[in-house]
């Protein structure tokens, strides 16, 4: 790899976990607990712990935090979108 | 089942998985450390350690990737499943104390910055014994954070478990650019076999074990069920269905477990709502279905998890006629009470 080429990566690479760390005190203080209600009397070790995964994934949180999401997504499996009726379930509908 | 997080929900069985873990470690490294200073008295301590770290999170990847298929085919494997994140963040500090060292004693030095002198520091491509074999460390590294960063339950939560899983089966990835790493890095210069011979034993012995769990994993997929006017599929015979265990079916595109306890049959979707652990391979306990990887449980009636927890999963309807189980393939939305059919009515 060209050395400008590993040069450009690298400082990419720091200035958004900069950002990441920056976001991930205020997360775990606020934003966690607000779009998933467990973690709103979480304790200080859960706060500490997830701040690697918030500087990693900090644009999706941060979306999710913005957008004022109140509630975890219910994840998607054939049984849950079939019970969720054919209005909610695109696949039954031949859409998806 | 938590109703607040914590850092580690410690429990007596992850204190004695740590324990025992920790213990592992130091004693692996100690012997590593030991028995490389007797027969490689030139080693530096430094390349001792770098060694012994490597060797050390290299070995613990294969007994990680190994416990999954070891369930499948045996559930006696199964306690070594319920802390396996446990195992994968020790794995990844290991891995980084290995690459930390190394760019530490390999590239701290110059007058480049470290990790622009691992990406860029060697091009030569098409040769063996000269490829770049460092950047392909560093990519499994940053895989292995990614998935150490996002062990908490929080992150399965919040990713889904669909997603989360998805994003943990990158570990296979990391797995192949860590062997690459070996095989073009210390390989290279390894003029004993033992190492290639090793590497290539785990190797296969990761993917034979894949290859077995997943034939078993095939078999019950294959079946299908006949359906009446009404809807109902006919699925098995009650008595099939050892008591306080279940049946796994195919139905609906998705896994369905029909319990038999108490004289009673329910059945609910096989997926835990936790990591998406196969219920119907739990058994029923305290009157609950008991997900056989961490414990989870629900309530085979309305597939709820007893107050305060919150999990639910879809339930189904369900009939018992003639000695048969027949069950509706339309599941009910998460934690809908359905009424068990009676054995023998
Ligand atoms: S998958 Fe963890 S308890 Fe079911």
């Amino acid at each position: 790899m060209p050395v400008m080429l590993a040069d450009i990566l690298i400082l990419l690479a720091a200035i958004y976990l900069c950002i990441g760390l920056l976001f991930a005190i205020p997360f775990a203080f606020f934003g966690a607990g607000q779009i998933d209600p467990t973690a709103r009397k979480a304790t200080a070790g859960f706060k500490l712990i997830i701040i690697p995964g918030t500087m990693a994934l900090w644009p999706l949180l941060a979306f999710r935090w913005l957008k004022g999401v109140a509630e975890p997504p219910e994840e998607k499996n054939p049984h849950r979108l079939a019970a969720r009726g054919p209005e909610n379930n695109p696949a039954r509908e031949g859409k998806g | 089942m938590s109703l607040k997080y914590q850092a580690v929900m410690w429990n007596r069985q992850k204190k004695i998985y740590d324990s025992v873990l920790i213990a592992g470690v130091v004693l692996y490294l100690g012997l590593f450390s030991g028995l490389g200073a007797i027969f490689h008295p030139n080693a530096t301590a430094e390349t001792l350690l770098i060694r012994g770290f490597g060797t050390a999170a290299l070995l613990l990847l294969h007994i990680i990737l190994s416990i999954g298929p070891l369930c499948r085919l045996n559930p006696r494997f199964l306690p070594l499943l319920y802390n396996r994140r446990h195992l994968g963040v020790t794995m990844f500090i290991l891995a980084l104390a290995h690459g930390g060292f190394s760019i530490v004693q390999f590239h701290a030095l110059g007058d480049v910055n470290p990790l622009v002198s691992v990406l860029a520091g060697e091009t030569r491509y098409t040769s063996l014994s000269d490829f770049p074999f460092q950047p392909l460390g560093l990519a499994a590294l940053l895989i292995l954070f990614l998935m150490a960063a996002t062990s908490h339950d929080f992150w399965l939560t919040n990713l889904t478990p669909p997603v989360w899983k998805a994003l943990h089966m990158l570990v296979y990835v990391a797995y192949g650019l860590i062997v690459l790493h070996v095989v073009l890095g210390a390989l290279q210069a390894e003029t004993s076999p033992v190492l290639a011979a090793l590497l290539g034993v785990g190797l296969a012995w990761v993917l034979i074990l894949h290859l077995l769990a997943a034939r078993k994993e095939k078999l019950p997929d294959e079946k299908t069920y006949p359906a009446a006017a009404d809807g109902y599929v006919n699925v098995c015979a009650v008595s099939e269905i050892p008591e306080k265990c279940a049946h796994v079916a195919l139905i609906g595109g998705e896994r369905v477990a029909i319990f038999k306890y108490d004289g009673k049959i329910s059945a609910i979707s096989n997926v835990c709502q936790h990591q998406n652990g196969p219920l119907g391979e739990g058994r029923i306990i305290d009157g609950l279905v008991t997900c056989p990887w961490h414990g989870f449980q629900y309530r085979p009636q309305d597939g709820a998890s007893p107050e305060p927890f919150k999990e639910k999963v879809p339930t189904f309807n369900v009939k018992v006629i003639g000695g048969r189980v027949w069950v509706h393939p339309q599941p009910n939305p998460p934690g809908t009470a359905v009424e068990p059919a009676r054995i023998g009515e």
